[in-house]
């Protein structure tokens, strides 16, 4: 079976901070590293792999660096990688990242099965999976948790949703996205990490994918931010001060006018 | 004077009655100070009495070092602010009160982020060049991140870095302290040095206190074994590891160091307990790079498989396969990534040449995948806690039986050897865990009844008096407290016990500070 | 037909066992305002049968019509049939606005409509309203890792289309309205293929987002252990227990009680914060909560922004002390 797994390289901490002198986004972690639900996407391709036979490609679209992500799968066990990095791509929203992936896979020769993580933490949008199946035409499942029976033409596998388990028939081609669940991503061995760091990982550019401009890139986006801003903040709180034992007599006052002042 | 300062101890302050040792004092009157003249005013106060004080910082230790035995108890938790900052040859350095939990300040280090509302203006400068400057860390690593620095440098903290920086000696550069009559002293690395071993040390009040150090010759590897004692030392280095018997530290200054571009983990995994001695025989002949080393018993491993199967929180573990039968964890702090795929590379040949399999290995490179391996590092202690406290349910008098031996390199393998032999004579449960970097293993018994807790007890004894043969340290890192004061009656003998209580006599002659630390009560009668 | 005009206001109201989801009705509340803000007419969509009372209520929340497109393909909730049917209605009857709720299955399907009628998508938005120059849709979402909020517009491509989560907007009062049936569109897509082998429903107990009390905690609670004390306070009050994402991806709390932009957006009447700083990302799922109580040990705490009472100090023993003065009380 012919797998890709779609990965993204995000900033190492979910988390920032404002720097108190410049006002501009500290990310404390220092380096940049994949997208934590990509792992999980690329241990499903893996143990797919291991059940069925088949290669497992990464692909990824970013700056000439995000090439780690995909040395990254590689130390994990992927065959190989290839990244989409252009200037024309650069600014894109997720209707023109995945219009660039699904050239990117199509000039891969296709996939039997596509895997992407569920979202990425920097982004939290969930899309890219979606939209990907929508431009490549093939079926898709969101959210899966685990694969419950895999064979060359089709996989059975178990999503959880709030409320509600389903079991789907999936026929291949198609695409599926990764929630956390029962896989548990395996850590790089030595020999892994020097083959990552070995390979040969080849970029495409918008030429090489024969992309229309118009559709890469911020060019090819729709959505716009328009501006950013820290959000609105209550009135000041009020500070509840003294001992602790102080402290909680004056927060059961308070919590009892609450709970009284609701019926 | 406040007279508020200090107050009863009643039933609601049961918990600072208590360490991590799991260990229950007594205590009448208690005090929770937020400054050093608040300190000042209590041990003065308490100077008029002659009464006891046991310093707690966040009650982390697990030598039972802040559990009161009678008196005061002086709770530092409410000294928790950073006061100020200093910037010497590119490096920084902070000056802390000693009721700061590590954890916290590590966050505020790394997110470059402090309260500098009360900071002087000089700090104030410092801090505009720290918010510009690489990011920095303070290296001291213990494995309980909510240690107080005061309880750190009481006990002379290390932890699985401390390796290659160094326990919290290295990094501590200068101390203010309170004595047990209320006067103050103030002590800065380089400027006061005994004179052979003799030492003077000023008080800011004007007075001199002149001691003769003890003549003892400190065990050559890691060692939190009684005071810091040699020819022409720094006056500075005898209130660190002191156990809160000889000052009141108020003041704490660390120094800090830049953060290593790449930190790496890489753990090997073998069959058996030789192959991984030998592979970090290997592995610490790298010179450079190498952090820590740090190692995980058969046992240790067993009771990870378990806890991953039996509970949802350690579910997250990676898996072992039952091949792995015991573990070594290297660190690596790198500049570059060449630096840094040649270690994997050297670990990679060291690991076969062990015995062991390089394509059976975890490296973690980024921060996610380190996150796992010290999830994985912490589940240990964690687990053997959880296992002790089910068996205390039916024997609550049981406590965990937990070694703290060091040795020097040439009787490292002998150390093991009686180890095994020994667990193995008495049919103990055991886990064993830690720093084999530094020949310092946390062996620990798990008793299943109160037969197995007194046989524990008297192996743990047994081995103390085997370490002091071979050289070594009774408390490598957790500090002697009450818990191991014995054992540094047999690692360094009554007279030098002695000569070590006419040095604490010195600076509190009325043996009011720490009672019960290091000196074994028949000692304390002065 | 005529009746459905172009360029319109859609909302799309998912059907759960033949109920609608709350969360349609509360996007329709909203949406009643950018509708009469903009001049829209206003339209509730549904894939499938629906009641004829789900018909009313959807027309008392504010639909000028309610849109039902039946087939069979929509018996199963799978992703594409619910998306090809989407498509095919609003290439016909090319909508300006189309929200959605940020469900697990619209969070699923939305993005496969966006993809094929080539336009924006912006997911779990805040916050919607209507430039009033230019009479764009603006679209307010958490960004750059949570601590920052972005507005977004769609300028170009129609429909404008944006997903809310449950919870983040409240639910309207209904109006007096009189009966009106629905527009009835019959559709005969396939249902794909994708197969469903399997459905079986969960009970999971009382949903955090619907719960009254919360007491929720986030990093600074420390180890796993002292979760004890924060379900100690929440049983006592009779609420549960909610947590911040760190704690959910350390596995000390299941998602189901994750509180924020990523997990479930929550309501309550009170909210005790134990040991949360306030990323935005948190701070997206607790802006419906009535009265928020803060205890942090950082006086800097994002949290304390949004809080009406704060207390600077360990959670853990504000907690055990609070626990103690519930008992005395």
């Amino acid at each position: 079976m012919k797998i890709i797994v779609c990965m993204k390289q995000v900033p190492a901490a979910a988390t920032a901070s404002i720097d108190p002198l410049t006002k501009t986004i500290v990310r404390t972690g220092r380096n940049a590293v994949t997208n934590p639900f990509d792992l999980y996407a690329l241990q499903t391709a893996l143990d797919i792999k291991s059940g069925v036979g088949g290669s497992v490609t990464a692909i990824t679209m970013g700056i000439p660096a995000a090439q780690k992500v995909l040395q990254d799968a590689i130390s994990r066990g992927a065959d190989d990688g290839a990244i989409l990095s252009d200037r024309a791509f650069a600014g894109a929203d997720t209707l023109a990242t995945s219009y660039a992936l699904s050239l990117g896979i199509n000039k891969l020769g296709g996939a039997d099965l596509i895997v992407c993580g569920k979202m990425a933490v920097d982004g939290d949008t969930a899309q890219i999976g979606p939209e990907l199946a929508q431009h490549l035409g093939i079926s898709h499942v969101s959210d899966v948790s685990e694969i419950l029976e895999m064979a060359p033409d089709h996989l059975v596998v178990r999503r959880v949703w709030d409320d509600v388990e389903q079991e789907l028939y999936l026929p291949l081609p198609a695409l599926i996205t990764v929630a956390k669940g029962q896989n548990l991503p395996q850590l790089p061995t030595i020999p892994g990490m020097l083959r990552g760091r070995a390979a040969q990982i080849p970029t495409f550019t918008a030429e090489d994918l024969q992309a229309d401009i118009a559709r890469c890139g911020l060019k090819g986006s729709p959505t716009q931010v328009v501006r950013t801003f820290t959000p609105p903040v209550r009135g000041e709180a009020q500070t509840i001060d003294g001992n602790e034992a102080q402290q909680a007599g004056q927060l059961v006052q308070i919590i009892r006018e609450v709970l009284h002042g609701a019926d | 004077m406040d007279q508020t300062l200090i107050r009863k101890l009643v039933s609601a302050d049961e918990e600072y009655l208590r360490d991590e040792s799991k260990k229950i004092g007594h205590a009448e009157t208690i005090s929770f100070p937020e400054t050093h003249e608040q300190v000042c005013q209590i041990m003065a106060q308490l100077y008029e009495t002659g009464t006891s004080v046991t310093v707690q910082g966040s009650r982390t230790g697990l030598a039972a070092a802040a559990v009161p035995f009678g008196g005061h108890v002086l709770n530092m938790s409410r000294m928790d602010k950073v006061l100020s900052m200093r910037a010497e040859d590119d490096r920084f350095y902070i000056t802390v009160q000693p009721g700061v939990i590590l954890q916290k300040l590590n966050k505020a280090i790394a997110a470059r982020s402090f309260d500098t509302s009360s900071w002087d203006e000089a700090s104030q400068e410092v801090y505009q060049s720290f918010l510009k400057a690489p990011v920095q860390m303070f290296t001291p690593d213990p494995t309980e991140s909510t240690a107080a620095i005061g309880g750190m440098v009481a006990c002379n903290a290390s932890g699985a870095r401390s390796y290659h920086y160094g326990a919290t000696r290295r990094h501590i550069q200068a101390v203010r302290a309170v004595l047990a009559n209320g006067q103050t002293i103030s002590l800065r690395r380089g400027e006061i040095f005994a004179k052979g071993l003799e030492l003077t040390i000023p008080t800011e009040q004007g007075d001199t206190i002149t001691v003769q150090l003890p003549s003892y010759k400190m065990p050559n590897c890691k060692n939190a074994s009684g005071y810091y004692c040699c020819e022409d030392m720094d006056a500075l280095d005898l209130f660190i590891g002191s156990d809160g018997t000889l000052a009141v530290l108020t003041e704490i200054e660390l120094s800090l160091l830049p953060v290593p571009a790449l930190t790496w983990g890489v753990s090997c995994f073998f069959q058996k307990e030789s192959q991984a001695a030998f592979y970090t025989k290997l592995a610490r002949q790298i010179k450079q790079g190498i952090v820590a080393i740090e190692y995980f018993d058969p046992c240790a491993l067993d009771i990870l498989r378990r806890q991953k199967a039996e509970s949802t929180a350690f579910a997250g573990l990676p898996f072992l396969p039952d091949s792995f039968g015991c573990a070594v964890y290297t660190e690596l702090h790198c500049d570059t990534e060449e630096q840094a795929y040649e270690l994997l590379e050297a670990l990679s040949q060291y690991c076969a040449a062990a015995g062991g399999d390089p394509d059976m290995t975890w490296v973690a490179s980024s921060d996610s995948d380190r996150d796992m391996l010290h999830f994985f590092r912490h589940a240990v202690p964690e687990s053997v806690n959880m296992q002790v406290e089910r068996t205390k349910h039916t024997y609550p008098e049981i406590t965990k039986v937990g070694g703290d031996l060091a040795v020097p390199d040439e009787y490292f393998e002998e150390l093991l050897e009686l180890y095994d032999s020994t667990l193995k004579e008495e049919g103990l449960q055991h886990a064993a865990w830690g720093h084999i970097g530094d020949n310092h293993i946390h062996v620990n018994i798990l008793p299943r009844d109160m037969d197995e807790y007194s046989r524990g007890k008297a192996l743990l004894a047994k081995w103390a008096g085997e370490v002091s043969r071979m050289g070594g340290a009774v408390s490598a890192e957790h500090g002697v407290g009450k818990l191991k004061a014995p054992f540094l009656e047999v690692m360094y003998g009554t007279e030098y016990i002695r000569e070590m209580a006419a040095l604490k006599a010195a600076f509190d002659p009325r043996w009011m500070l720490g009672r019960g630390n290091l000196f074994a009560p028949q000692e304390e009668v002065e | 037909m005529e009746r459905i005009k172009k360029g319109a206001l859609w909302v799309f109201c998912e059907v759960q066992e033949n109920q609608l989801l709350p969360v349609g009705l509360q996007l329709l509340g909203r949406a009643k305002t950018l509708a009469e803000e903009s001049n829209r007419p206003l339209y509730a969509v549904v894939l499938g049968k629906i009641s004829k009372d789900s018909v009313k209520l959807l027309h008392a929340s504010g639909a000028h019509e309610v849109i039902c497109s039946v087939g069979s393909a929509f018996d199963e909730k799978l992703e594409q049939p619910y998306a090809d049917s989407l498509i095919r209605l609003s290439e016909q009857f090319e909508p300006d606005i189309l929200l959605v709720g940020a469900t697990p299955f619209g969070r699923a399907f939305a993005p496969r409509v966006a993809a094929a009628l080539g336009t924006g998508l912006t997911a779990d938005c805040t916050e919607l309203s209507i430039d009033a120059e230019s009479g764009l849709l603006l679209q307010t979402r958490p960004a750059f890792g949570g601590n920052m909020m972005a507005t977004i517009r769609t300028a170009t491509s129609r429909p404008q289309m944006a997903t809310v989560r449950p919870g983040v907007l409240p639910l309207p009062e209904p109006m007096e309205v009189s009966d009106r049936e629905p527009i009835t569109i019959e559709d005969d897509g396939q249902i794909g293929l994708v197969k469903l082998l399997k459905e079986t429903a969960i009970s999971r107990g009382a949903d955090i987002s619907q719960s009254k009390i919360i007491v929720a905690a986030g990093r600074g609670i420390g180890q796993k252990k002292n979760l004890k004390l924060v379900q100690a306070l929440a049983d006592k009050l009779g609420g549960q227990v909610g947590a911040s994402r760190p704690l959910v991806d350390m596995g000390f709390c299941p998602y189901s009680s994750q509180i924020g932009q990523t997990g479930y957006s929550v309501a309550p009447d009170l909210l005790i914060c134990c040991g949360i700083s306030g990323a935005v990302q948190h701070l997206a799922g607790i802006g419906g909560a009535k009265t928020v109580i803060a205890i942090n040990t950082d006086p800097k705490a994002p949290i304390f922004a949004v809080a009406d009472y704060k207390i600077v100090g360990d959670c853990v023993s504000v907690l055990e002390h609070l626990l103690k003065a519930l008992d005395e009380n």
